[in-house]
């Protein structure tokens, strides 16, 4: 393991753990068997509220992984067109692309929410689902859109020569060549803005957006239970994250199959 | 084009890197078959000069016409003509993500539309060739240097070309690995490719060149048989180059 061993810290995911790792004893497994011991014993100690809670959020968790998977699908496509146009030797395109990452890096996620939001609902009349959807890839697509230049850029330029050597055009050499060899640089950060973007999906529920943060907030108001009710989301979007980033390391595991002797 | 036409034709070509002059008014001929091996002290301007052959490096000036077309022509298309000329590097760059066998399958099966059996039978003899068909579905990675470069040049002949460049395939390589590359490109002369070859190894030269070609601050200093170059170099610096190098 040499000069392929780059790798891109962009953002603040979850922590990706070592699969490698094959310790019983790691933070991952902690909190793991916390979590969803908490998760068992809460409601059978405690039915109400906390079995209630549990049954009132499932729809909830259905929202949120909708929201997420739209919008980590939408945000990739534009990442890569925003990477390969902050590549692009055309000024112009190279110019939009860098432009759209500066604006979305200088305004709060939150505020861009409302803001395409509100402006989309001028345009047209999208469900709110919708525009949730359009405004995370938005956003997230403009962070995707750095981890594929930087992924891209990590590949040898020699690969690329090699290609155009053979006959491929450039596109060619993106699609067969480049991008296949970058996604292994490109995965570990995708999977931490997944996580991240999965978890920034609660600033949704500002937006009418049934996700599990707004079923757990309805229950709260019905019922007072404020904090039960939050430690049960909390507990839920634990539980979420910490099999997403073992999933994730394993994927990523799997893709570096070629750099082992 | 008759049959003694040269396949190469590089006329009065000039290349600027920035203000810094890398080819300077550089004029090669190189017929069907031919060996033309280029030498000359680093920085003198060979790579350069092999990559504007397939259009890797843009010139400023001059013209380059390869296998009858005119590689600045925008009628032409440059995808076409480079598969008309292989290319090994230094360096190997064999594709990391793919297996030797993928490796060389790839551009016939995009490019040529072979079917993938064809493409496969192709490749399992040319790896023949190369002396290494056991290592069909390793990675590049797991592949000494000389089985790399080995499987390069396997690649590279696996869309028939008309030429082959090679730009030092064996400086990158141990010294015990020289021996089975260059033997691979001894034999791919001997069947008669037009090979044009950048490299520092002078038995080679010696062996395999019909045209030496010296080159010194971007410009053909000597151009000569291998035996009258190496024997009876006309020029001071190639002399000077010589004395260094033997
Ligand atoms: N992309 C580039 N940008 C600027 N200068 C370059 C570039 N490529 C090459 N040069 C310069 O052009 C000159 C010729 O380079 P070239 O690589 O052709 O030399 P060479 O004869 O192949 O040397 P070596 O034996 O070291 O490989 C060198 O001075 C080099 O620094
Ligand atoms: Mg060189």
């Amino acid at each position: 393991m040499s000069d392929q061993e780059k790798k891109i810290e962009i953002g603040d995911g979850a922590a990706i753990p070592d699969p490698e790792d094959k310790g019983l004893i790691s933070a991952w497994w902690i909190a793991l068997v916390g979590t969803v011991s908490l998760l068992i014993i809460l409601p059978l100690l405690k039915p109400d509220p906390y079995a209630r809670i549990l049954s009132f959020v499932p729809d909830g968790i259905l929202v949120t992984f909708k929201v997420t998977i739209a919008s980590i699908s939408l945000a990739l496509v534009i990442g890569l067109l925003t990477g390969l146009g902050r590549l692009s030797k055309n000024r112009f395109i190279n110019l939009i692309a860098s432009l759209y990452v500066e604006i979305v890096r200088g305004v709060p996620l939150l505020v861009q929410l409302f803001y395409i939001y509100f402006a989309l609902g001028r345009i047209v009349r999208v469900p709110d689902i919708v525009a949730a959807v359009i405004a995370m890839a938005f956003c997230y697509g403009a962070y995707m859109g750095e981890v594929f230049r930087a992924g891209i850029k990590s590949i040898d330029h020699g690969q690329t020569e090699a290609s155009l050597s053979l006959g491929f055009n450039r596109r060619q050499t993106m699609a067969y060549v480049v991008l296949p060899q970058a996604w292994r640089t490109i995965l570990p950060p995708v999977g931490n803005e997944f996580i991240a973007l999965l978890k920034d999906t609660s600033l949704v529920s500002i937006l009418a957006v049934a996700d599990i943060l707004r079923r757990g907030r309805e229950y709260a108001s019905e019922s007072f239970n404020y904090f039960e009710t939050y430690t049960m989301i909390a507990l839920i979007y634990l539980l979420i994250t910490l099999v997403l980033s073992r999933l994730i390391a394993n994927m990523e595991h799997r893709l570096s199959h070629y750099e082992r002797r | 084009m008759n049959a003694a036409d040269p396949i190469i034709k590089i006329r009065h070509i000039n290349k600027y890197f920035g203000s810094f002059k890398a080819l300077d008014d550089v004029s090669l001929d190189v017929a069907v078959g031919e060996k033309v091996v280029v030498l000359g002290p680093s920085g003198s301007g060979k790579s350069t000069l092999l990559r504007t052959i397939n259009r890797l490096e843009t010139i400023s000036s001059g013209s380059i016409i390869v296998d009858g077309h005119d590689l600045y022509d925008p009628d032409e298309d440059i995808n076409r003509i480079r598969m008309e000329l292989g290319m090994v590097f230094q360096n190997f760059n064999l594709f990391r993500h793919k297996t030797v066998l993928e490796n060389l399958t790839l551009a016939p099966i995009k490019l040529k539309k072979m079917d993938r059996g064809m493409a496969e039978e192709m490749a399992y003899e040319l790896l023949d060739k190369v002396g290494i068909r056991d290592r069909a579905n390793h990675y590049p990675i797991q592949l000494s240097g000389g089985q790399q470069q080995r499987v390069a040049i396997a690649r590279a002949l696996a869309m028939e070309p008309k030429i082959m460049l090679f730009d030092e395939p064996t400086s990158a390589l141990d010294p015990e690995m020289i021996g089975e590359v260059l033997e691979v490109m001894i034999t791919l002369a001997r069947e008669g490719m037009t090979m044009v070859v950048v490299t520092h190894e002078m038995g080679f030269a010696r062996e395999v060149a019909d045209q030496v070609v010296f080159m010194d601050g971007g410009a053909i200093v000597e151009e000569a048989s291998p035996d009258s170059f190496f024997d009876h170099p006309v020029h001071a610096r190639t002399r000077l180059f010589l004395d260094q190098i033997l």
